[in-house]
């Protein structure tokens, strides 16, 4: 089937989705919880693109390409959305995310800067670093989701649970005992996936720490 | 980007053999974190804790910096001049009075192919001796010599990929989960897709929990599991007869013997009971697709070699061989025992596997070195020992090997390593072995050199230096040509990529084998010389005469040991997830603080009766040694089994490991050992009816 991004048409087998469409082309567009190393999830929203024909945005990451469909990566109320989602995103943080994380990146992609438009209340900071390598910095978690399909898709361990509703949602190793009392096997595929440093590894926090310019 | 990082490598995975291709990222001459490379085809973004974390051992104040020679009972630092004279003084004065083959060396399977090449002409061209072998032979020669009987070449016939085509799976003898991580991920995802696997193994591994059908067969009757699943295939109609008929010979002979080898009789011999070889047989057997994954549960055994022909004789009985997703998959141990072997660093041949006494081949190396080479076959690693011990053997080069703390029949290990005049041992730490060392050599790790490896896919891929080897310590290609130069032979390789392009030009199988063309996806051999490579075998005929693949009727016979009234039990030894073999190098990092020792997992039947509880010191005795370690209650192992790994010289495992050997190629049995169990301390007066808390 052919779809058309941003005046350029490619030819798609059918399930492709149009994020896929838009990396065949060599395109990019915000994303946060897509991994393309898992089941696409449509969680974070910051995928959106403009399609022909649509009632508004929809998420490249989860939406399968029809054959004609016209996809608008820059689309305004898309970009508009997008950005809203990331700053809400960001004002729960407590401190910006480090510069190296891919939401770091896609903060400074759709323009944001650190004056956020909405303040408010953000998480404490909760960590937990007794394993010898993976350390959680729960504050620092926006519930994309990654961590825990790394660990069920990846590789299988089920160690990782999405916990709590709203502002609390959260992620927990095996019910907050924490990795090493969890069916963890210490494979890092969460830290690896995690696009904020929420989970991230030991030597990694130490580098940061002291590192001008990088903060965790 | 980020700063975090002065500079990021693409490498290869120095741990097992899945081979998983790894992102170093470097910081102030240190690697600072590993991530696994999106692109890698073996892993697929993905890695283990070993892989990804257990990299500080490159890192540890015990590396060896600088050469070591034994000096007045102990050892003290030597330049490179002094150490490399002293080996080249030593190995030529021995060479004078006893001949070449007084002398013996070790390759290592965790170097790359070309330091094994290096020494494999060190030893042939340098000195002159065939007496040379690597660790394959204590895991996959069973393997190897199987697989070119029945089929022709020495490796996988397929790739990992075929997991994920096929619609059955058996996994025998082997525990992926903990062995090959990234491969036991991959096959728990393919069962929660639909794969049906079927598990098979004294001990329900974890991936029994996502199979169909767990089998638990007694230590040592592998074949005779293999037999009753092909009297199965073949009683109840599942064989390919077009596949048997156009495709291979010896079919009538080994079903006439397979015919014997009931349901009933099978489980006669292993416990197994018969409807679950009759169940495994039919899931097998329907399968569109089928693959077979063994590992060192098969091999090393008295009949290692003889049950990988039988599988091999499942797989061809069922046409399943040569196809996306049916495929025969040994799971190989170390980073590059394929390699190393593919690589000529055996006793009896060359590159991929030609013999010594080939006199074209042999004519070739001789072309390319400029010295005559020996049509005779050196020495097995088991016969260097023997030899040492008998006088025969005056010294040997030991390069990336433990052998004292990893190969069978430690006490007899030992006897011979200080019956020789000269030891020479390249590593990058002390071990048990350099304890016996006349001068240590400091090596790299993988993280510090340039060159491939080949993994379990016969897929040879790029490994590229991260980092510099610390102090005084140089990389293997580098030591071995200094060795060689000073012996008066200059192997004159510029860069690894050059020692490939001789291997190429020396070898068929590698013709169209580069490190440009390896690049970042790998190439599975054999590669023709326009650079095709070869993820599935035999997709139309066999490498053998005619083409045809060879059945073999062999018959199931008893182990090598067996439980009596004095070693009522039978330990089978393995792996665990945290560590790594002798654990040298997972030992120095976090993985230590993850799992700090190893222990015995027995049976609550078997612990009940012989007043174990869970926790306490036990004493394991075998007809050999006698070691000590903590006993754990578990049901994961069978009654009458009891299962510990060796990854600590602390408890040094393989003193109870005997001197039976597979009869084709001298793999040792470390899967069968009969030992006594007691617990160390016995309480004076005591009775488990009043003992606290009870004894269930």
């Amino acid at each position: 089937m052919l779809v058309t991004i941003d005046d350029q048409t490619i030819e798609v087998a059918p399930e492709t989705t149009v994020l896929e469409a838009i990396h065949a082309l060599g395109g990019d567009v915000p994303t946060l919880c897509y991994d393309p190393r898992q089941a696409p999830f449509g969680a974070c929203r910051a995928c959106l693109v403009g399609a022909e024909g649509a009632r508004g945005p929809i998420p490249a990451c989860t939406t399968p390409c029809r054959d004609g469909m016209t996809i608008d990566t820059r689309d305004v109320t898309a970009r508009r959305v997008v950005t809203a989602v990331v700053e809400l995103v960001l004002s729960e943080l407590p401190q910006p995310p480090g510069a190296h994380t891919e939401l770091a990146a896609v903060a400074r992609e759709l323009g944001i800067g650190d004056g956020l438009r909405w303040p408010g209340a953000s998480h404490e900071r909760r960590h937990d670093e007794r394993h010898p390598y993976l350390a959680l910095q729960h504050e620092l978690c926006i519930s994309c989701g990654r961590c825990v399909r790394a660990c069920d898709e990846v590789q299988g361990a089920f160690a990782l649970t999405a916990t709590g509703r709203g502002f609390s949602a959260n992620v927990t190793a095996g019910l907050d005992a924490g990795f090493r009392d969890s069916s963890c096997v210490s494979c890092g595929a969460c830290a690896d996936t995690c696009p904020t440093d929420a989970i991230t590894e030991i030597t990694l926090l130490n580098i940061a720490r002291t590192t001008p310019g990088e903060r965790t | 980007m980020s700063d975090r990082f002065d500079s990021t490598v693409t490498t290869t995975c120095g741990y097992c053999g899945v081979g998983c291709r790894l992102e170093a990222h470097v910081r102030d001459g240190r690697i600072a974190s590993i991530s696994p490379a999106l692109d890698g085809p073996a892993n697929a973004g993905h890695t283990c804790l070993k892989g990804r974390f257990a990299h500080q051992f490159s890192r540890s104040r015990e590396r060896l910096t600088a050469p070591l020679i034994r000096e007045s009972g102990g050892f003290r630092i030597a330049t490179w001049e002094e150490a490399v004279h002293r080996i080249s003084t030593e190995l030529n004065r021995i060479k004078h009075d006893h001949g070449p083959d007084a002398i013996a060396g070790l390759a290592s399977s965790r170097a790359t192919n070309e330091d094994c090449y290096a020494m494999s002409r060190l030893m042939r061209a340098a000195i002159g001796t065939n007496n040379l072998d690597n660790c394959s032979r204590v895991c996959h020669s069973p393997t190897s010599f199987a697989l070119r009987k029945a089929f022709g070449l020495s490796g996988a016939t397929g790739s990992f990929a075929d997991i994920d085509a096929a619609d059955a799976a058996i996994i025998i003898g082997a525990n992926p989960s903990h062995g090959h991580p990234v491969v036991g991920a991959r096959i728990k995802q393919a069962t929660l897709r639909g794969l049906q696997l079927v598990t098979i193994d004294p001990r329900r591994i974890e991936l029994a929990d996502y199979g169909v059908l767990h089998l638990s067969p007694r230590p040592g009757t592998n074949a005779a599991v293999m037999l009753g699943l092909g009297h199965v295939v073949a009683r109840d109609g599942l064989v390919d007869e077009e596949f048997i008929e156009r495709r291979t010979e010896g079919y009538d002979e080994a079903e006439a013997l397979m015919a014997l080898y009931t349901p009933e009789h099978v489980e006669e011999i292993t416990g197994v009971p018969g409807r679950d070889i009759e169940a495994a047989a039919h899931i097998y057997g329907e399968a569109g697709d089928a693959s077979i994954l063994w590992g060192l549960g098969v091999t090393e055994h008295k009949y290692g070699s003889e049950v990988v022909r039988l599988i091999c004789n499942l797989a061809m009985m069922s046409g399943k061989v040569g196809r996306p997703g049916s495929a025969l998959l040994p799971l190989r141990g170390q980073n590059n025992v394929q390699g190393s072997s593919d690589m000529g660093a055996l006793p009896d041949t060359y590159t991929a596997y030609r013999p010594v006494s080939d006199e074209l081949v042999a004519r070739s190396f001789e072309e390319r070195w400029g010295v005559p080479l020996s049509r005779e076959k050196g020495y097995t690693i088991p016969q260097m020992f023997h030899a040492a011990v008998d006088g025969r053997l005056k010294a040997m080069y030991i390069f990336g090997e433990d052998v004292a703390q990893t190969d069978p029949n430690t006490t007899h290990v030992v006897a011979a390593l200080e019956s020789l005049e000269f030891l020479v041992c390249q590593d990058i730490f002390e071990t048990e072995t350099t304890k016996y060392a006349d001068v240590i050599l400091p090596a790299s790790a993988f993280l510090e050199k340039s060159g491939t490896f080949t993994n379990a896919e016969r897929r040879m891929q790029l490994v590229a230096p991260a980092i510099e080897p610390p102090g005084g310590a140089k990389t293997d290609l580098e030591i071995i040509m200094t060795i060689s130069r000073a012996l008066g032979h200059e192997m004159g390789y510029a860069t690894s990529a050059a020692v490939m392009d001789e291997i190429a030009a020396l070898t068929p199988t590698f013709a169209g084998v580069s490190h440009e063309r390896i690049g970042r996806r790998g190439l599975q051999w054999p590669v023709a010389p326009d650079g095709t490579d070869s993820p599935i075998l035999y997709a139309d005929e066999f490498e053998l005469p005619r083409g045809k693949g060879q059945f073999a009727a062999l018959p199931y016979m008893a182990p090598g040991d067996a439980a009596d009234e004095e070693f009522p039990l039978v330990l089978v030894t393995g792996r665990r997830l945290e560590h790594y073999n002798a654990g040298t190098m997972t030992r120095r990092t976090g993985n230590l603080e993850l799992l700090d020792r190893d222990w015995l997992e027995i049976h609550p039947d078997d612990a009940a009766r012989l007043w174990i509880t869970d926790g306490q010191t036990v004493s394991v005795r075998s007809r050999v040694g006698r070691i000590e370690t903590e006993a754990r209650v578990t049901e994961r192992i069978e009654p009458g089994h009891v299962f510990t790994a060796f990854h600590f010289p602390e408890v040094r495992t393989n003193l109870l490991i005997g001197s039976s050997a597979d009869v084709n190629t001298s793999c040792p049995e470390y899967k069968v050992v009969a030992v006594d169990v007691r617990p160390v301390a016995e309480q004076p007066a005591f009775t488990p009816a009043l003992a606290q808390p009870a004894l269930s």
